[in-house]
């Protein structure tokens, strides 16, 4: 019985062992994957937002608010 | 003993689901922190001047003398247009018997404040403060004059001279327009310089075109970003780096700007709410 317990024990033990090991290896990979990114998928949209921020529109204003 | 191990195995698998339940937050958490950091960049105004995120945005320009004589000629442009508007209502409300003598102490005022607007040194150190501050008593005055005259009037005849009062040309803001057109296009030819720099290779008659006003802005952009993306990949992030990088430390610039205006603590007088 005590030998059937322990068995059972280190099952679990192993079990949440490899979930906290998958957890932490897939949070590292995912970190990866986001740092890498910038690389991999630069896309027109990027190129474009990037271009837009450096340049000023003409009709660009300040708002104060109205008078009335 | 069955117990005893009925109860150890209950204990192991509630183990187990916690521990999965740590594994699926942590793969949550970065949403969460996004939308947090989004919540607050909403409501980032400080307490002593009226700083909000428009503010921040257009200092982020003004590391460099052009783009604080925009900025400032900006402002110019919105206090005239107020007080043209301001001094409007004045005049129809007079003809209406109404007694305007807190209006006009405002729009002398708002007067003053462009005066002192058109003083600025655009080249000085504090030509950032100076801006956040007098826009924020440009800010408070209009909102000022906006209730007083609410105070005055009802809602219904509020609305009657909203209708008569049109928008107003006037000289002033005609050659204000101009002025802050030039120094946009002026600008602009600076980033595209700056930007043929990154990419290696110049195109002076487009620089003319624009300067001319026969390429818009968005031709410019659009112009631009066929060149980028018609580059190797390699060439490309390279490119797009460097651009990203420029336009992050005009963030960074504007932010320390900021901060540093907070920690001065200067203003607290203008910023008010009146």
């Amino acid at each position: 019985m005590n030998k059937k317990i322990i068995s059972i024990t280190f099952l679990l033990i192993i079990l949440v062992s490899i979930t906290l090991a998958y957890n932490f290896c897939d949070t590292s990979s995912t970190d990866e994957k986001q740092y890498d990114s910038p690389v991999e998928n630069i896309d027109e949209n990027n190129i474009s937002e990037e271009i837009d921020n450096t340049f000023l529109e003409e009709d660009d204003e300040i708002e104060i608010g109205e008078m009335i | 003993m069955k117990k005893i191990s009925t109860l150890l195995i209950m204990l192991m698998i509630l183990i187990s689901i916690s521990s999965l339940a740590i594994a699926d937050e942590s793969e949550e958490n970065p949403g969460e922190e996004e939308e947090y950091e989004e919540e607050t960049d909403g409501q980032n105004e400080t307490e002593d001047l009226d700083i909000d995120n428009d503010t921040i945005k257009e200092i982020e320009i003004m590391n460099n003398s052009l783009g604080s004589e925009i900025r400032l000629l900006q402002l110019q442009k919105a206090i005239i247009k107020n007080l043209l508007k301001g001094e409007m209502a004045v005049d129809v409300l007079k003809g209406l018997d109404y007694n305007t003598t807190s209006l006009e102490a405002i729009l002398s005022e708002m007067k003053d404040l462009l005066e002192e607007v058109k003083t600025v040194n655009t080249s000085s150190n504090n030509s950032v403060q100076l801006f956040v501050e007098l826009k924020s008593v440009a800010k408070n005055l209009t909102k000022h004059f906006r209730e007083t005259i609410k105070d005055l009037l009802g809602d219904e005849k509020l609305k009657q001279i909203r209708e008569r009062i049109k928008e107003n040309i006037s000289e002033e803001l005609e050659n204000c327009s101009k002025m802050i057109r030039n120094k946009i296009r002026q600008f602009n030819r600076n980033q595209l310089y700056k930007l043929y720099g990154i990419i290696g290779e110049a195109n002076n008659s487009f620089v003319n075109e624009y300067l001319n006003g026969n390429i818009s802005v968005a031709e410019l952009k659009l112009q631009i970003s066929k060149t980028i993306n018609q580059m190797n990949k390699e060439k490309k992030y390279e490119i797009f780096s460097e651009i990203k990088e420029g336009n992050i430390k005009k963030k960074i610039h504007a932010k320390a700007a900021i901060e540093d205006i907070e920690n001065k603590g200067k203003g607290k007088g203008h910023g008010k709410e009146k």
